[in-house]
């Protein structure tokens, strides 16, 4: 279970990302955090891990206090939470094997991993969640000569190699097409019912949130403005989450 | 590294390829497909097989003697890549990964063992003779700028009058009398331009004559010009050779040609800086001019232009913005030329260290160095401003129809500045066009035999001999400089440094330690390492190193700042640890960009260390400088300056292909 308390993140520019957010993620959950661009998913999701330090509140994850933790137990929090990015952060340079091993970085012996040594059981393993996203003939291609949707395959390959309980997912489609879009959200949804991993992914499409999502959330301007399911989202909580301008559009 | 999946897999196959491999090195690569790798192998023996018995007969490097048999133990090495070439063969046809760390290591060997000897590298000579190293660097610390007057108050020098300039009483010019502003025989000060004062004007010359000639050649050497006149494509590949190889012999050996045609002095050093100069704008505008939009030519045209409203209209508009933006870079670099040109030609600050060093007076030398320093990252900075504001445009938004230039205040106060500049420059730089149409009978000489060329064998060897210093010496010193740059280019990027106010302090004094040691010349840091090592190649590569590692600082750590961190993020998010990220997210991004710039490197390298022999470190510069023009021996000069060419274009194009293949 994950919980936020009273979560605020004010950058050293001034800018206030996260005013004040409060709500719960039970185990198994597929939670959609929805809001325009700028209300603070982003940096929401980077509060969880900790890739970005929160200005106070606090984070409760399975009882360990992730706000709190000194750096080796931090390590250890991250190495069970895994993310995915809408860039997809891969390196470029290296090949698909290497990136989804990377993965277990946060498990292997530091010095063996230096000379680029992952046990056999490792490889298996990345091989294997490879051929399960349909992958298992780009091992040996350098990441940068696969397609957008394909590298954010071997980013879920990665996020899948460090066995996580929790995923965190930033916008995972929206540098994608569309149709590429549902594809990769339904390796999320199978992720989260196969594996009882809890998802925690920002959307920007509200016809994907009612898809694939059993909850909501809503930020805007940094605050929390909406919790439930997401066929609560009617017209007029719709105009307060997105603004009185803003129409709904549907993709395929 | 590379592996390959999709080749056919079984085993007769390998076999055969491994049997392919072991006749001819590379060819079994070749066969499977893989074209870089197959003729890099099949390059790294040939080169070897050169290399190995010429510097056993004429150095008698890594010698062994067995029994009556005398060799070189690098054949050993040899046949180790051989074996690794048939191993590899056979991995790649079975499809199994197949590390080419091991080949790259043992052709590294065999190539460095040489290096290493034929560069006479005295590793002891730094450590036994570490006290000339502190005397220098005392200077260097200490140069002769300031000194106690009687009333204990520092003064500026009689040194940096020399080099700054002075202002004296003197007679006021004739041109004041005249006019009836002063009486004659006036006593006014007037301000005496020093020696780097001269070198600016030698520069600043330089770019605008370069320029002026470079706009119409580099017409006839665009291939899209010189489709539509009669003969044209002969004039644009005679064009582009003669520009490449103007290009390639450097200023300073133009400048020993230049003397003899006009005389030592400051004109002889506008001159050589002009030449070559013209050469390397002229490519740079024609590929410019190659690259011309021919949408608006035909759009004007189309209007019922003639011919000199579409150049007008279609054609200049496209192409001043990048023009201008070369000229600056060039104004750059002619400006660190100028520094050293006066070395042999005359003229400048260049003239000005010979004179300290024939003194043995090294606070003085430092003076100038730190003189040339301040100079050059001066230009650097303007020169690079300049030209990011003409990559960006000025986009002015502004209803106001815009004035004529000739009713601003501004306009007009830039164009009187800027023609007493020039007129200054002008006349500081001594130019003497009379001078041109007068040459020396020596240099009519040199005219007739520099391009019948000396081939004795006794000339031949001693060129060869020493191109193959000057190659191996680049090569050392771009090793040394970069592997030393590495650690502190990390210190140097922006984006590691930004921390906390300690770390923006590292990351200043290293930028500046960059910015000082690359603004200098290596041929001018020799004089420090004769000092230290004595003169030779040692010395020359070490001055070549000390340069390499203030460009390649730079550059490094620019890769660095270009890196992306989304990978550095991801990696971070599973928990790993800073080291771990840094290896698995950082590494892979700048390691190419590094090999890429070493290499680019070495190549620029090369054409520096041609020169440095002139001042004593080694290579086929001393060989020009000390053996043939000072007894006239013209053909056998052309003879090395033909080999430097064909070598500097080698580098040039390998180097080039190269670095495409590492992106």
């Amino acid at each position: 279970m994950l919980r936020v308390e009273h979560l605020t993140k004010v950058y050293p520019n001034g800018t206030v990302a996260l005013r004040d957010v409060n709500f719960q993620v039970e185990d198994g959950e597929f939670l959609a955090v929805i809001g325009l661009s700028g209300s603070g998913k982003s940096t929401l999701l980077r509060c969880i891990n900790r890739l970005i330090e929160p200005t106070s509140g606090k984070i409760i994850w399975n009882d360990m206090d992730v706000t709190a933790a000194p750096a080796s137990e931090l390590r250890n929090i991250r190495r069970q939470i895994g993310m995915i990015f809408q860039q997809f952060n891969l390196v470029k340079r290296s090949t698909v094997l290497t990136n989804v091993l990377s993965g277990r970085l946060g498990y292997v012996n530091p010095y063996q991993s230096l000379f680029n040594y992952f046990s056999s059981m490792d490889q298996q393993r990345a091989l294997e969640n490879l051929k399960q996203l349909g992958l298992e003939d780009k091992a040996h291609v350098r990441a940068d000569s696969l397609s957008g949707g394909q590298q954010q395959r071997v980013g879920i390959a990665r996020a899948l190699m460090q066995e996580p309980k929790l995923v965190l997912a930033d916008e995972p489609v929206a540098s994608l097409d569309p149709v590429l879009a549902h594809s990769i959200l339904k390796y999320l949804e199978q992720m989260n019912k196969e594996r009882k991993i809890t998802v925690l992914c920002s959307l920007h499409f509200l016809d994907l949130v009612h898809r694939y999502a059993t909850r909501a959330i809503a930020l805007k301007e940094g605050q929390l403005v909406f919790q439930g399911l997401p066929k609560e989202i009617d017209d007029a909580q719709f105009k307060t989450i997105y603004g009185q301008e803003a129409e709904r559009v549907t993709i395929v | 590294m590379k592996s390959s999946e999709t080749l056919p897999t079984h085993a007769r196959n390998a076999l055969f390829v491994a049997f392919l491999s072991l006749m001819i090195p590379g060819v079994g690569q070749l066969y499977l497909k893989q074209r870089g790798r197959g003729s890099s192998i099949l390059l790294a023996v040939l080169a070897q097989a050169c290399l190995i018995p010429w510097a056993l007969n004429n150095l008698k490097i890594a010698q062994v003697t067995m029994g009556r048999v005398t060799t070189s133990w690098l054949w050993f090495v040899l046949l180790l890549f051989w074996i690794w070439n048939v191993d590899d063969a056979h991995n790649i046809a079975q499809g199994k990964p197949s590390p080419s760390f091991i080949g790259i290591f043992l052709t590294a060997l065999v190539i460095y063992v040489i290096a290493w000897q034929v560069t006479d590298v005295r590793l002891d000579r730094l450590i036994t003779r570490f006290g000339n190293a502190l005397k220098i660097l005392n200077d260097v610390i200490h140069p002769d700028l300031f000194t106690r007057n009687a009333s204990g108050r520092w003064v500026p020098s009689e040194n940096f009058g020399y080099i700054f300039g002075i202002i004296q009483s003197q007679p006021a010019p004739d041109i004041l009398v005249r006019m009836k502003l002063v009486p004659a025989g006036t006593l006014i000060p007037i301000y005496q331009a020093g020696k780097i004062v001269e070198t600016i004007a030698l520069g600043l010359m330089a770019t605008i004559f370069s320029t002026l000639l470079a706009i119409p050649l580099s017409f006839f050497a665009a291939r899209n010009i010189t489709a539509r006149i009669p003969g044209g494509t002969v004039i644009y590949y005679a064009m582009r050779a003669i520009l490449n190889v103007v290009r390639a012999i450097d200023t300073l050996i133009w400048g020993l040609i230049v003397v003899l045609w006009v005389g030592l002095g400051s004109f002889a050093a506008v001159i050589a800086l002009t030449i070559h100069s013209v050469a390397s704008l002229g490519k740079l505008f024609s590929e410019e001019v190659e690259h011309i939009d021919p949408g608006p030519i035909e759009a004007v045209t189309a209007t019922g232009a003639n011919l000199f409203q579409t150049i007008r209209y279609a054609v200049i508009p496209q192409i001043v913005p990048s023009f201008l933006g070369y000229t600056l870079l060039r104004w750059d670099i002619n400006m660190r030329a100028a520094t050293i040109v006066g070395m042999v030609a005359g003229g400048g600050i260049g003239f000005f260290v010979i004179e300290t060093l024939r003194k043995s007076a090294y606070d003085q030398y430092a003076a100038a160095l730190w003189a040339i320093a301040i100079v050059v990252i001066i230009v650097d900075y303007v020169s690079a401003r300049w030209r990011e504001r003409i990559a960006v445009g000025t986009m002015q938004v502004s209803v106001a129809k815009p004035r004529p230039f000739y009713t601003s205040l501004r306009a007009w106060f830039y164009i009187v500045i800027g023609t007493v500049a020039f007129i200054y420059c002008w006349n500081l730089s001594g130019i003497d066009l009379k001078a041109l149409f007068e040459p020396a009978p020596t240099f009519l000489q040199l005219v007739r035999s520099f391009v019948s060329f000396n081939l004795d064998p006794e000339v031949t060897n001693a060129v060869v001999m020493q191109m193959t210093v000057t190659i191996f010496q680049a090569l050392l010193a771009t090793t040394l400089g970069a592997l030393i740059a590495i650690p502190f280019s990390f210190l140097a990027a922006r984006n590691l440094m930004g921390r906390n106010r300690l770390s923006v302090g590292i990351y200043y004094l290293t930028r500046s330690l960059f910015n000082i040691l690359r603004s200098i010349e290596a041929i001018l840091y020799v004089a420090i390492f004769f000092y230290w090592v004595s003169f030779g190649p040692f010395a020359g590569m070490l001055a070549l190193a000390i340069t390499t590692f203030g460009l390649i600082g730079k550059l490094f750590s620019e890769a660095i700042e270009n890196i992306d961190s989304g990978p550095l993020e991801a990696i971070t998010a599973t928990g790993a640890t800073r080291f771990q990220a840094i290896v698995y997210g950082i590494l892979p991004q700048i390691v190419p960009p590094f090999v890429s710039y070493a290499i680019y490197q070495w190549d620029i390298n090369v054409r520096m260390a041609t020169i440095v022999g002139f001042a004593g470190g080694g290579g086929i510069g001393s060989l020009l400088y000390n053996n043939y023009f000072p007894f006239g021996e013209y053909r056998s000069a052309g003879t090395a300056v033909a080999l430097i060419v064909i070598v500097v274009a080698i580098m040039d194009f390998a180097s080039a292909r190269l670095r495409q293949a590492l992106i």
